[in-house]
């Protein structure tokens, strides 16, 4: 049974979020250890068994880059792993040059606004290749989940630079 | 076909009596037990009258005093009183002796298992606990009128794996069945949430005597899921103690060392100076020195605001970090509720005000509140109500990882994950023809070895040899619903599994538990059997009753011959605890619970899709 099954969803990337969370409670409440602390062992160990992948689908479902992952693995598409070589050179040129932009922050004269600014761009560029992914895993063939697939590692390079901008903000404001 | 049975709404299928259960707050000052009698949960008070026991043990000559008796001796026998034991558990030497350099204890054991030299002997913070516990549950035991069938333990929602896991230890050690552990801050959150009924964000401020939490959870439809959850495991009102003492210290020119009851003074002076400040504006303290010298020190609230107000601060930036990871603002929160007595500093309210713009929620007294949560939750556990709509989504407080080359940790669980959570992550060899590996499992936020707390080391053995980079290491973690992890490794690209569980190297393993367990009887063996067998005894009756309970609910889920063989094994399990035969019983039970093993898979994939259904039901 796949994450899609078990939260009884359509096997597709577009997921009504709030009934997604409505659903994970409800399927919590039915097998959560704490409705079986006074049940048998077997019952217990089960219990936190089912829990535990309930929850993981959930964080699965959830999160738009995970869910993108995991359909296009459902499909069988085979997705490079994080060694592999890119190909795209003016994309890595431009990740190089945000990378750099980010360092700079740190020493702008208002770096309020230059980190605003630099989300700002981030947050576009991450949304156009996402919109890009999203229209081509809805397309669901081959080639456009090869492309979706190529879009997808791009958008966990976003990813990335966005986890080093939320550090960057705690390094600069927690005095 | 006979036709199926269906129980009114509202009441239970199976007619139960009512199981005795409590709730605890093992606190770092004072500890507190709490329990649901006629549908209300309220403090359970000793025959004094009073709810709050100090969590202070004295070992003397013959005794070992609990509570007030052992508060009394504080000063003039510290070092054979312990005082705030929740600080110094799950915790390594180094640690202790670098956050608190002046205790005034003697010191003993190793770096991983520190014990505390006092005239009963060593003395390890788990038995300390251990006795606090063991008086709460006597406490309980004679108010309620019967042995318990279990209890729900507090501990800090920030609190590490060797901090949760010597928690669970002192209850074994202490002879009390733990049903869950749960966190502070969302016990508290469930004392309120139970009375508004509210729906949204909430954030539970929880500073203590020894530490801070904070926590965001999303209230909906009975489920608290908790959405982030932060703080500081050394951080509480001992701090402001600690604060005001070496102020005082610095005022009549003190230079250490100093005697252990002089140190044991100052804290209790700067304790007493706190809780005065909280409704005056200045307060005379009085000390006496070593060499009897007699000082009076005036201390302002103005000047007690400026000691205190870095940790205030400090408190403050964990909010934000929560708030951050919750993906939540400090507008979206609707409600803020404190807990733990250093809410009462004056200070720390005004400053929570300011930060999340409103008036923060303090009517259930902050040092029950947790007790109280606690013991609704235990009440549910037991099986008092089957039909409650109640249900907490915890989370994993700090970040789960394991070391990789170069001394960096690679983090497998990050923090905030909702448990339980079973996570798995492949690793590979690093030289050509390797056939072990180090397993060093860590917990916390950064990104070197050195500056996360190391939980366990395992060995991997008998990996073929192979290139380096071919063998696939594959390491699960599993976190459980009261947050301990365990850790298992295999070697799968042969298909040669090895495997291995941990069990954190800190605190005390199993074997030091049996140990200290058989120390304590005082029949020693005879004891011990009569013990072992009540408790196979007690299981055995609990395991068939809730199998029979599962029979009458879904039979329908089995065929004729699966029935016969599960009665089978109950009618063999119930002969069998007849015996006196403790190894016999267990035996037994095992095989029923073999004999179940398809019946509870066939149940719960049946709750799952009637949960479902019913929600779609819900929809149309």
């Amino acid at each position: 049974m796949n994450y899609f099954q078990l939260f009884g969803i359509e096997l597709s990337f577009d997921v009504d979020l709030s009934q997604l969370s409505q659903t994970y409670q409800t399927l919590q409440k039915a097998v959560h250890p704490d409705k079986f602390a006074h049940a048998s062992a077997q019952e217990q160990l089960l219990a936190v068994q089912k829990s535990a992948q309930i929850n993981d689908g959930y964080q699965t479902l959830k999160q738009p880059l995970e869910r993108a992952k995991y359909l296009l693995t459902l499909r069988g598409v085979v997705l490079p792993d994080e060694q592999q070589s890119f190909s795209d050179n003016s994309f890595l040129m431009r990740q190089m040059e945000l990378r750099e932009r980010l360092a700079e922050i740190r020493f702008s004269d208002d770096i309020d606004s230059a980190l605003a600014d630099a989300q700002k761009v981030l947050t576009q560029e991450y949304q156009v290749h996402f919109e890009q992914m999203r229209a081509q895993i809805n397309a669901n063939n081959a080639d456009e989940n090869a492309k979706a697939s190529e879009n997808l590692r791009k958008l966990t390079f976003y990813h990335k630079l966005n986890i080093e901008v939320e550090r960057l903000e705690e390094s600069l404001f927690d005095d | 076909m006979a036709l199926l049975q269906i129980a009114e709404p509202g009441q239970s299928t199976v007619p139960h009596e009512h199981r005795l259960a409590a709730g605890i707050d093992l606190g770092t000052t004072n500890s507190l037990i709490a329990s649901v009698q006629s549908g209300t949960a309220s403090t359970l008070s000793d025959h004094q009258g009073g709810d709050i026991l100090p969590s202070i043990v004295s070992y003397q000559e013959d005794s070992i005093l609990v509570g007030e008796a052992a508060k009394s001796l504080s000063v003039s026998d510290a070092s054979n009183t312990i005082v705030s034991a929740k600080r110094l558990i799950g915790r390594s030497l180094s640690d202790i002796q670098s956050k608190y350099p002046s205790l005034p204890y003697q010191f003993c054991g190793g770096e991983n298992y520190p014990e505390i030299l006092t005239r009963q002997g060593k003395i390890n913070p788990v038995e300390v606990s251990a006795e606090i516990l063991k008086n709460l549950n006597q406490r309980a035991e004679k108010a309620l009128g019967g042995d318990l069938t279990g209890v729900v333990v507090t501990v800090p929602a920030h609190f590490d794996d060797a901090q949760r896991q010597s928690t669970k230890d002192a209850a074994k050690l202490a002879g009390v069945n733990v049903l869950r552990l749960l966190n502070e801050p969302t016990a508290a959150a469930v004392a309120y949430g139970l009375d508004s009924g509210q729906e949204g964000v909430i954030a539970i401020y929880d500073l203590g005597g020894g530490t801070f939490d904070i926590s965001i959870l999303r209230l909906n439809r009975g489920v608290f899921e908790v959405l982030a959850t932060g703080g500081d495991a050394a951080l509480g009102g001992d701090d402001f103690d600690v604060a005001v003492a070496e102020y005082l210290a610095d005022q009549v020119g003190l230079s250490r060392p100093i005697s252990p009851s002089l140190e044991r003074q100052l804290m209790q002076q700067g304790c007493y100076a706190k809780e005065q400040l909280t409704t005056q504006a200045s307060v005379e303290i009085e000390l006496a020195l070593d060499n009897q010298q007699q000082h009076t020190i005036n201390l302002t609230k103005e000047t007690f605001d400026c000691l205190v107000a870095s940790l205030v601060k400090k408190t403050l930036r964990a909010c934000r970090r929560s708030l951050k990871d919750a993906g939540i603002t400090a507008q979206e929160v609707i409600e803020v509720v404190m807990v733990g007595g250093s809410t009462r500093v004056p200070l720390v309210r005004s400053e929570v005000e300011t930060f999340f713009n409103q008036k923060p929620l303090t009517s259930i007294d902050p040092d029950k509140v947790v007790a109280i949560g606690a013991a609704i939750q235990a009440d549910i556990l037991a099986g008092n109500k089957p039909d409650s709509e109640m249900l907490l989504l915890d989370v994993t407080p700090l970040s789960l990882g394991l070391e990789t080359m170069g001394g960096l940790v690679e983090k497998v669980i990050p923090r905030n994950t909702t448990i339980p959570v079973a996570k798995a992550q492949e690793f590979t060899t690093f030289k050509d023809g390797q056939t072990a590996m180090a397993v060093h499992v860590l917990q916390g936020e950064r990104e070197l070895v050195d500056h996360c707390r190391s939980l366990a080391r395992f060995e991997l053995r008998g990996i073929p040899a192979m290139t380096a980079g071919a063998a696939h290491i594959r390491v699960t973690f599993k976190v459980d619903a009261d947050g301990l992890l365990s850790v298992s490794a295999m070697e799968k690209s042969t298909g040669v599994e090895s495997s291995i569980e941990v069990k954190p190297s800190f605190g005390l393993d199993d074997g030091k538990i049996a140990t200290m367990l058989k120390d304590s009887m005082s029949h020693a063996k005879a004891d011990i059997d009569a013990r072992m067998l009540k408790e196979q005894q007690v299981e055995a009756a609990r395991v068939i009753e809730s199998i029979q309970a599962a029979m009458l609910q879904d039979s329908h889920l089995l065929v004729v011959d699966e029935v016969s063989n599960i009665e089978q094994a109950i009618k063999f399990l119930a002969d069998r605890s007849q015996s006196e035969d403790a190894d016999a019983i267990e035996a037994a039970i095992k095989r029923l619970d073999k004999a179940t093993e398809i019946f509870a898979e066939r149940r719960m994939d049946s709750s799952i899709s009637k949960a479902l259904s019913g929600q779609s039901v819900d929809k149309l």
